[in-house]
């Protein structure tokens, strides 16, 4: 909302300077986007002709022209010269009245004018569209001034008293502050001052009555809860008067006759859209015209005043011409036909309300936004409609030269729901609210200011009547926002609620939830972020079935087809994050995401959203350094932070499955292990991701990676484990090199020594694995591991060691088929 | 001669090898050579019972005086070869303390993580709980129960990602029949909706913050992601008042983002909170008289907030007039570029290692 600050001093008395108001509109809650100064500062801009008109010799858009600024531009002799300017716009004539930005303005915005070329043709000035004068937002051309307006003048001065706009933005509860008198009414409540609005009003009505001219129908009092008509005829249309051109200009309107100038001018006054008809161009039938408020057909068509062919829906409210062709669509734009020309003579005004719900959705369908639209979507005061046609009338009376017909055509079949309710306010409920010892003469008197009847109803209570043209006043909480922001929230102590009753923190989940984020990067992970959205081929390129995962949650409109639907497993993201690094030359990466995956049902509406654990290792750890040297990621380094995560979170029975290839198809087969804890539990997965996959995610080099269930870490995980005592008495050291079949496996071997071992062995340690077909044999490995053997109570005799030692060497043998590498 | 002179020029001989003697091999066959088997002193200690009774105990006392000299000289240059020696190995040893240290390169937090988490922690330690929801709601908990209407443009497909509701009218709240014509199931535009879920099935006092992902379909650039960080806190007891609103703001503020931070309350329009407001917090730049970074206003928006609607506390259950809340949501990515003035939000979900290891 464009507030014109010599408009507003015209209703209410403000401070000489509008930095003021600025700081009171933020301080109760009318957020300023922009103060404008209009008409100043304008140097070196002047009003002027266009002389000439040509095609520019080396562009299809552009003109060069030749444009007479008067004696502002003169040769050595004192003759007045034209200047050349090259100029873009589409929309003006040889000898039309424009306005140019001589070489030396300075335009809003700080925008320079230079002495140019533009495709090698010199330019020297520019022919200005009201939005660079910071006079309105029209840019769709340039400025064209009446073609009596002088050549040569300072544009300043054309335009009389320089004014400072306010651009607004209006919370959308506030219909009333898209208007001047309830901008004035919300600046009287700032300032406890009070307003003095005066409205015209019709001097003489003549002719026939309306009602003799106009019939109104209303199909369904939900699309249109009033309509009224007034008509006047004999309309001169022409020019508007400056004074009404320069308010539509200022409100951000463009003048452009002084019918349509009328209509604009009382919506920004009032708040309430109007529509003229020619009424011409509506069918006559019995010597009337009849207007049919009518939802639209379903595919219906109509041109609006835009030039726009629309095709409605049911949920559209059109007006029409005797119930067939539609004139207007209800609440947003007039239909071109009828819409008011030079030949004008006899108008039919509109003033009504129509549904804000379907003017909002219509606006919103048809992307067609209008001054109209913004205003009947926040709904307007319906008790207001004759009203603003009379002062409407009086305008066309005023500047058209035209004839009002007596009467008003009024149907109001919504009159019960526009009835002002009553609403009781309670004073300690307000200063509960607020934490603020308000004063109740406070809370009466600013209530008034804003157009509320106050009146004392008890002890604590105050009877309130709102009035019609705040719908957003229907609640005592509604009065108790209106009394707390005019006092100033920015004055209320703060204070701390006490509390009581109530203890907060995090849950052990959530800690232990932090807990995985901290082991995984102390192991060399960085955390990421990436979007819970999936192509609809993520699974398929990487191989991974759609078993157990549900049928994918599909979004409706997608922004691209990448993010068609939502994720089911984060693989995919955290591989794009590969590729992305990789394609940048960061060759280490070493990634973990801890996020949602979504498994939609076929027949529920709400998908399962489990939280899943997955990390993704690339390249080394580091680059070489002087004093290290890294090996490339392997399976063992993503198994390792697995493990120290299991660890961590002191979940038992930890056992790695080498991988079943039909069940882990996106994994290298023989490099991937199935992870599972508790007794049988799955937890998750880690392995190499399968070169095939990683080619089809644009993955270049080999990655290892994990994922598991973030519900199955924490289901398992366990507070800290009891305490072991620490040995006191020396154990003894000896080390076994066996040589097995490639098929036992390190587990087996672990397994099998542990239970040959007895009571006396306290440690197993694997410290080597060694492979040679001469010395080792084909098809077998060297496993030596360092075995500690203790007892709590006493010295272990040699004797005692060796005895054990050896019978564990048998054991083991005889079940593994192994033997002692010598 | 006789044996005192003896014993003297051992004493003497001692005195002058130890002198001497460079390092602790020349000491050693030094000592030998005097205190050995064979070795000079212990020849003379030997010889003493050859000699008449009379002079054995002074020439014993003499002896076992030289004895004592020459273990105490030879001690001394032992311990200050040895001292040498360490010198000589520390000498050796030094290396440039300005070569790179031996580094275990852990990973970092993502920087929004960071912020939810320090977030967390504040709120936490005012006794708050952190609570979290599904990312896949239902039109009631993300509009309706917040009191957005029906009409809101919020709602619609162009401010909310609505997804294939595969079973329509099986979800509570049944009367939400396709507000906007697409399907009652959507991706969460804002974490409130896991408000309404703690007051369905808490009690008051309630004082939570409830962190989380959210989605938007804004085509991501440079200051929009179709997917960000939300953290709306939410608190419902008797007697809460405005002004505690504004003091746990306060505090908060002032926690994130530094105690010299002024505050601003704006009055503003929620459809879930009245009175509702925007928070500013004074530009960490300027301190607040206006620069590029605030756009001359001094101020940062920060967050949107207010007291609870009593339509939401009704339609979550809880008796509006006995109890009154606030309500306040903000953005986290907001924050993060407020704090590092990131040129480009998209950088936060790419996983570029160059930059998540700044954090």
């Amino acid at each position: 909302m464009r507030i014109s600050y010599e408009w507003l001093k015209s209703m209410v008395d403000v401070p000489e300077d509008p930095a003021e108001l600025v700081a009171e509109f933020t301080r109760t809650g009318t957020e300023v986007e922009a103060v404008e100064k209009v008409g100043a500062n304008l140097e070196h801009v002047v009003t002027a002709q266009v002389v000439s008109k040509k095609p520019h010799p080396d562009s299809d858009h552009m003109w060069l022209c030749q444009v007479s600024v008067g004696d502002k531009n003169v040769d050595a002799d004192g003759n007045p010269v034209p200047l050349q300017i090259v100029c873009g716009a589409q929309n003006f004539n040889e000898g039309d009245h424009i306005v140019c930005a001589m070489i030396g303005a300075v335009l809003p915005g700080d925008f320079k004018i230079k002495k140019s070329k533009l495709r090698g043709v010199e330019s020297c000035g520019m022919n200005c569209s009201a939005r660079e004068l910071g006079l309105g937002s029209d840019h769709e051309g340039i400025m064209i001034l009446p073609e009596d307006a002088p050549v040569g003048m300072d544009f300043t001065d054309y335009l009389g008293t320089s004014d400072t706009v306010i651009d607004c933005e209006i919370t959308p509860n506030r219909p009333d502050c898209l208007s001047m008198t309830g901008m004035a009414v919300e600046v009287a409540a700032i300032l406890d001052e009070d307003t003095h609005v005066e409205l015209p009003s019709v001097k003489a009505e003549k002719g026939p009555d309306a009602a003799d001219l106009v019939d109104v129908t209303i199909d369904d009092p939900e699309l249109c809860s009033r309509y009224t008509a007034r008509v006047v005829r004999g309309v001169k249309i022409g020019p508007s008067p400056e004074w009404l051109a320069r308010r539509v200009a200022a409100a951000g309107g463009r003048s452009i006759n002084n019918v349509v100038d009328v209509t604009n001018y009382v919506m920004y006054l009032t708040g309430q859209p109007l529509h003229a008809f020619d009424l011409g161009k509506l069918t006559e039938r019995d010597g009337r015209r009849h207007i049919v408020v009518r939802a639209a057909g379903d595919g219906e068509k109509l041109v609006t005043l835009d030039g726009q062919e629309r095709t409605l829906t049911p949920d559209m409210c059109v007006i029409t011409d005797d119930g067939h062709t539609p004139v207007a669509l209800a609440g947003v734009m007039g239909g071109l036909d009828s819409e008011i020309t030079e030949d004008t003579t006899d108008v039919l005004l509109e003033s009504a309300n129509f549904s804000s719900g379907h003017t909002s959705r219509t606006s919103r369908n048809l992307d067609l936004m209008s001054e109209a639209s913004i205003r009947y979507e926040r709904k307007v005061d319906g008790t207001n409609c004759a009203n603003v046609a009379e002062i409407a009338a009086a305008l066309f009376e005023e500047c058209c030269g035209a004839e009002v017909c007596p009467g008003i055509v009024d149907v109001y079949p919504g009159e019960a729901d526009d009835a002002p309710v009553q609403i009781t306010l309670r004073p300690s409920r307000t200063r509960l609210i607020g934490g603020a010892d308000i004063p109740e003469e406070f809370m009466v008197a600013r209530l008034r200011r804003l157009g509320c009847s106050v009146e004392r109803a008890g002890e604590d209570a105050l009877s309130v009547v709102a009035p019609t043209n705040r719908p957003d006043l229907t609640r005592e909480v509604d009065l108790i926002e209106e009394v707390v922001r005019l006092w100033g929230e920015g004055d209320i102590a703060p204070t701390i609620p006490a509390a009581r009753n109530h203890a907060g923190g995090l849950t052990p989940e959530q800690r232990r939830v932090r807990r995985i984020g901290q082991v995984l990067r102390s192991c060399g992970l960085s955390e990421t972020s990436t979007y819970c959205f999936a192509a609809t081929d993520d699974l398929a390129r990487l191989g991974i079935p759609e078993t157990g995962r549900g049928v994918p949650v599909k979004i409706i409109r997608p922004l691209v087809a990448e993010q068609s639907e939502m994720r089911r497993d984060l693989l995919p993201g955290l591989l794009r994050s590969v590729a992305y690094n990789l394609d940048h030359g960061v060759s280490n990466v070493a990634l973990y995401e801890i996020g949602r995956v979504f498994f939609g049902h076929e027949s529920k509406s709400l998908p399962d959203e489990p939280s899943y654990v997955c990390g993704v290792l690339c390249g080394r750890r580091a680059d070489d350094a002087w004093n290290q040297r890294f090996d490339e990621y392997d399976f063992f380094d993503a198994k390792g932070v697995v493990e120290e995560l299991l660890d961590a979170l002191r979940v038992t029975k930890v056992r790695f499955k080498a991988a079943d290839p039909e069940q882990y198809p996106w994994l290298q087969p023989g490099r991937a292990a199935e992870v599972v804890a508790g007794g049988g539990q799955v937890v998750g997965w880690v392995g190499n991701v399968h070169p095939r996959g990683l080619r089809a995610m644009g993955v270049e080099a080999p990655v290892v990676a994990f994922e598991l269930s973030q519900a199955a870490l924490l289901r398992l995980a366990a507070d800290q484990l009891s305490y072991q005592d620490i040995p006191t008495l020396p154990g003894v050291d000896v080390d076994l090199a066996i040589v097995v079949d490639e098929s036992v496996t390190c587990e087996t071997l672990m397994q099998r020594i542990g239970s040959a071992g007895g009571k006396l062995l306290s440690d197993v340690r694997l410290f080597d694995v060694y492979r040679d077909p001469v010395r080792v044999g084909e098809g077998k490995k060297s496993m030596a591991f360092s075995l500690t053997y203790r007892a709590a109570d006493r010295t272990l005799t040699s004797e005692e060691v060796e005895k054990a030692h050896a019978k564990l060497v048998t054991k083991v043998c005889k079940s593994t088929g192994g033997e002692v590498r010598s | 001669m006789s044996m005192s002179d003896d014993l003297k020029a051992i004493e003497a001989q001692v005195a002058e090898g130890v002198a001497a003697a460079q390092s602790m091999e020349e000491l050693e066959a030094l000592r030998v050579s005097v205190l050995g088997k064979k070795g000079q002193l212990t020849a003379i200690m030997r010889s003493m019972g050859k000699l008449a009774p009379e002079e054995r105990p002074a020439m014993g006392q003499l002896a076992n005086t030289v004895r004592a000299n020459v273990d105490a000289a030879l001690k001394a240059r032992r311990e200050t070869l040895a001292a040498e020696l360490m010198e000589r190995k520390m000498a050796a040893d030094a290396c440039d303390v300005t070569l790179p240290g031996r580094r275990l390169t852990p990973g970092t937090q993502h920087l929004i993580s960071q912020i939810r988490e320090e977030v967390e922690d504040i709120f936490c330690g005012l006794g708050y709980t952190v609570e979290d929801g599904p990312y896949i709601e239902t039109t009631w908990y993300n509009f309706t129960a917040l009191n957005a209407p029906e009409d809101h443009p919020s709602r619609s497909a162009k401010d909310t990602f609505y997804v294939v509701d595969n079973a329509p009218g099986t979800v509570s709240h049944a009367e939400e029949t396709n507000v906007q014509g697409e399907s009652d199931i959507l991706l969460r535009t804002q974490t409130s909706g896991v408000q309404v879920h703690v007051m369905e099935r808490s009690k008051p006092p309630i004082y939570m913050i409830c962190p989380g992902t959210v989605f938007r379909p804004d085509t991501a650039d440079a200051n929009h992601l179709p997917q960000f960080t939300q953290i709306e806190g939410l608190v419902v007891d008797e007697g809460i008042t405005f002004g505690d609103f504004k003091g746990t703001m306060d505090y908060f503020l002032r926690q994130v983002f530094g105690e010299d931070r002024a505050t601003r309350y704006r009055p503003h329009f929620f459809p879930f909170t009245e009175p509702s407001c925007e928070v500013d917090v004074s530009c960490g730049v300027c301190g607040g008289k206006g620069c590029r970074f605030c756009k001359g206003t001094g101020w940062l928006e920060i967050l949107g907030a207010g007291m609870v609607d009593p339509n939401v506390l009704d339609n979550c259950g809880i008796d509006s007039e006995k109890y009154t809340g606030f309500a306040f949501g903000m953005g986290v990515e907001r924050i993060a570029c407020l704090r590092y003035d990131l040129p480009d939000l998209r950088m936060l979900m790419t996983g570029d290692m160059r930059f998540l290891s700044q954090f």
